[in-house]
């Protein structure tokens, strides 16, 4: 729309005045001290939570007798990548590398793919006893049996020291399902109703209605879901005892980081080349380096998680 | 659709409720190792269901290594075995088939049954072929050995479970009638909805209430390995301990002080998000301001063990600040500050903190960002100054976010997570580490004492609920909207 004359004038008038105004605020003393502290607080903060990364990082590309000497504190030195590379040919690492990137991926995308689709079922007013079931799924939210019980059931189940059991419980949950819901209430009820006028499929309209526009609320729990697959130790600590096969990285980090005697054992048992052994790794470099492999995936897609942050804190605001 | 029925039709109806429910009880049968039919043998795990014997021939001869080297068991045996829980699982599976068409119109019905007929009349074959397995077996040279025994009742249970179906669905065959040539197949859009519903119900049963069935363990004398039964029940014993066992006592008393400690904690500074928020707008340059919440955000993406990692990497004898200090002579030898055991419950506070705190921060980011700007504006107008305008405006406009955080908060004082407790935990450090779930866990998986960690997990699920339900009704009093 064309602004006339007289409103054009007064957005300049405004702008003046804005000018002047500020003009008439100096900083006070109490001002800068506040901005200060203030700038002073949050960098420092930031830096806090940055720093931890970058000297695992440098200490892992560093010359490993400098990291052993405990030179490599803010810069790296004699930079090489030796490390990740004999750690990559340690069969337990990369076996466990391979299980956290499988059950992340496929369980992720099945977690996707069904919160999809009963989010959408939960919507249609027309299922038989609707809200009945949608409570069924929401109430588990609120409670649960606690850890020993949970065991005894997937240990009853057949799903322990087994893969599946990564995958299998995750595949229906209910928070993910809420927000799903949630948001395809939200996309204008027309274009279903066109769809169903024209004698489409339940199945049809979801591949070809909700999928497609449901998609940012699916990114958002396909990321934090992913997180969560990568993150979770405890069901790899408790499940697969007797299977070490199917370790997780993080259950694998959290015995390097614990039994000296297990870096040991990776170093001595010649799946890394014994001058590698002697002379390069040492159990720091070797809990760096794991530490490392185990959050860079993190790092990967940290910077296209940040937009989607918003939604997946909607906690406070979805109700069941 | 036709929707007046005749007579037999409101029979055959009726009938459908005996037939569902024969089928639901053999799908339910097929998960309770209790009721599994296979186990014909003393080398079969007790802890089997009938699903997994059928799925897995190497759980089911796991044990049986001896007895094959041996000649005690023929494996062919086991082999049948193998294949009739298999039969027996599909035919319960072709069942299930009938079940779901019964919710069509008459011709989906009809095919349904056939599907029914023939998955009771397999399910049956499985079991006599069990049974087959189990004569197999018992005509073993070692009895004593291989213990050869015949699970009565889960054979029973299934039998009984085919025969009603089989019989019931031949039945309302009869009764309906005849299929139009041109009917189609058919059924109300409600069914269906419910029937693509239904596998997800049935994995949220198995997973979020089944473990609840589990409970039972708490009321048993339950050793690893063992079974239960009307020996080894001791109704509330392992409750009463939990008050009457002086070290059971102390243990309790403990773990309750450091959980209610380390949640109080929490509950204290849970201002603390709002404050960094608050500050946070106060920062001009966007720049700066994108910087601190892009990465104050990292640390809640990793886990524990990462966060661990990183302790050891910045604390440890060989770590940063060691080496620091070696390095400008404060120290001559590096010192290991995550073995001191001063002040843990405030260091796992701080661990805590920094974890989260950007990231709670977003929530009340994106409530300031909400707040109308012309509130501000008049404020300065009326000469407000800085700390004026966050404290009767910013802070007004965040406190109803922060009531249900603080609220959820105590409703979760329980619940601390057991993940940063078990990687932070050592032996001189746990005394105040030992939060519940970390206790629990111990207990439970541990020392396999397994009935009194289920009594302590129980009482705990118990009281959160009550206590979110509370707050919960708080939430509603007070502000007149639930948080559930």
């Amino acid at each position: 729309m064309a602004k006339t004359k007289q409103e054009k004038l007064d957005a300049k008038k405004e702008k003046e005045y804005y000018k002047t105004h500020k003009r008439q605020y100096k900083l006070t003393l109490g001002d800068i001290v506040f901005n200060v502290i203030n700038y002073v607080f949050f960098i420092a903060f930031t830096i806090t939570c940055i720093f931890p990364f970058y000297y695992l990082f440098i200490n892992t590309i560093s010359d490993n007798d400098l990291v052993r000497k405990g030179a490599i504190n803010f810069i790296p030195q004699g930079i090489h990548l030796s490390n990740y590379t004999s750690m990559l040919q340690a069969g337990e690492i990369s076996q466990a590398f391979l299980v956290s990137i499988g059950r992340t991926l496929l369980g992720t995308a099945l977690m996707v793919l069904a919160s999809a689709f009963v989010g959408y079922l939960v919507t249609k007013q027309e299922m038989w006893h609707r809200k009945l079931w949608y409570r069924f799924l929401v109430i588990t939210m609120y409670f649960n049996a606690g850890i020993i019980p949970w065991y005894l059931n997937m240990s009853m189940l057949g799903l322990t020291n087994s893969f599946m059991a990564y995958i299998i419980p995750g595949i229906v949950a209910p928070y993910n399902i809420i927000l799903v819901k949630t948001y395809i209430e939200s996309i204008p009820a027309d274009l279903e109703e066109s769809a169903f006028m024209d004698g489409a499929s339940y199945m049809t309209i979801f591949r070809k209605i909700i999928w497609p526009l449901s998609k940012p609320i699916l990114a958002t729990i396909a990321i934090f879901g992913a997180v969560g697959h990568w993150n979770s130790f405890t069901d790899s600590l408790i499940l697969m005892q007797g299977a070490p096969e199917f370790y997780t990285l993080q259950h694998r980090l959290y015995n390097y980081l614990n039994q000296a005697s297990n870096i040991q054992a990776i170093a001595n048992s010649g799946q890394i080349s014994e001058t590698v052994a002697s002379s390069l790794m040492n159990t720091k470099v070797i809990k760096y380096t794991v530490s490392m492999v185990t959050v860079i995936p993190i790092l990967l897609v940290y910077p296209f998680m940040n937009r989607y942050f918003e939604k997946g804190i909607m906690l406070g605001a979805v109700k069941g | 659709m036709n929707n007046t029925k005749s007579g037999k039709e409101r029979i055959a109806d009726k009938i459908y409720y005996i037939n569902r429910i024969s089928i639901l009880l053999s799908i339910v049968l097929m998960f309770f190792p209790a009721a599994n039919p296979a186990k014909i043998c003393g080398y079969i795990n007790k802890n089997m269901s009938l699903l997994t014997s059928g799925l897995s021939y190497n759980r089911l001869v796991e044990d049986c290594g001896r007895a094959f080297r041996q000649g005690w068991i023929a494996e062919s045996s086991f082999q049948l075995l193998f294949a009739a829980s298999l039969i027996a699982c599909l035919g319960i599976l072709i069942t299930i088939v009938c079940g779901c068409m019964s919710l069509g119109n008459v011709k989906m019905k009809k095919t349904g049954n056939l599907f029914g007929i023939v998955g009771a009349a397999v399910q049956l074959l499985g079991i006599v072929m069990i049974f087959a397995a189990y004569t197999q077996v018992a005509a073993t040279t070692r009895p004593e050995k291989v213990e050869p025994a015949l699970n009565v009742t889960g054979l029973l249970l299934f039998t009984v479970a085919a025969v009603v179906l089989l019989v019931s669905t031949i039945v309302i065959q009869v009764l309906l009638p005849k299929v139009g040539k041109d009917e189609k197949f058919e059924m109300q859009s409600k069914f269906k909805l419910f029937l693509m519903f239904l596998p997800f119900a049935a994995l949220c049963f198995v997973f979020s209430y089944l473990p609840l069935y589990g409970w039972r363990y708490a009321f048993f004398d339950y050793k690893s390995g063992g079974t239960l039964s009307s020996d080894n029940f001791v109704g509330f014993k392992w409750f009463l301990q939990l008050f009457q066992n002086e070290a059971t006592k102390t243990d309790i008393v403990r773990v309750l002080r450091n959980t209610l400690a380390m949640s109080g904690l929490g509950i204290i500074t849970s201002w603390l998000p709002m404050a960094f928020a608050i500050f946070l707008s106060e920062i001009k340059s966007a720049k700066v301001k994108r910087f601190v919440q892009t990465f104050s955000t990292i640390p809640n993406f990793i886990s524990w063990v990462l966060v661990y990692a990183i302790a050891l990497a910045i604390f440890a004898s060989d770590g940063f600040v060691s080496s620091i200090l070696l390095n400008t002579g404060v120290v001559d030898k590096g010192v290991n500050f995550l073995m001191s055991t001063d002040h843990m419950w405030l260091k796992m506070w701080l661990w805590g903190t920094w974890k989260g705190l950007g990231w709670s921060a977003i929530i009340y980011i994106s409530g300031i960002a909400g707040i109308d700007q012309q509130l501000y504006e008049a404020a300065t107008v009326d000469g407000a100054g800085r700390f004026q305008k966050m404290w009767n405006i910013t802070v007004p406009g965040l406190v109803p976010t922060f009531m249900v955080m603080l609220l959820m908060s105590v409703a979760g004082i329980l619940s601390n997570g057991m993940d940063q407790y078990l990687v932070f935990e050592t032996a001189n450090n746990i005394e105040w580490l030992n939060v519940l779930d970390l206790y629990v866990y111990k207990l439970g998986i541990g020392n396999g004492m397994i009935p009194l960690s289920t009594v302590v997990g129980m009482s705990k699920s118990i009281i959160s609920v009550i206590l979110l339900f509370l707050a919960n009704s708080i939430s509603k009093l007070v502000r007149g909207e639930s948080i559930v």
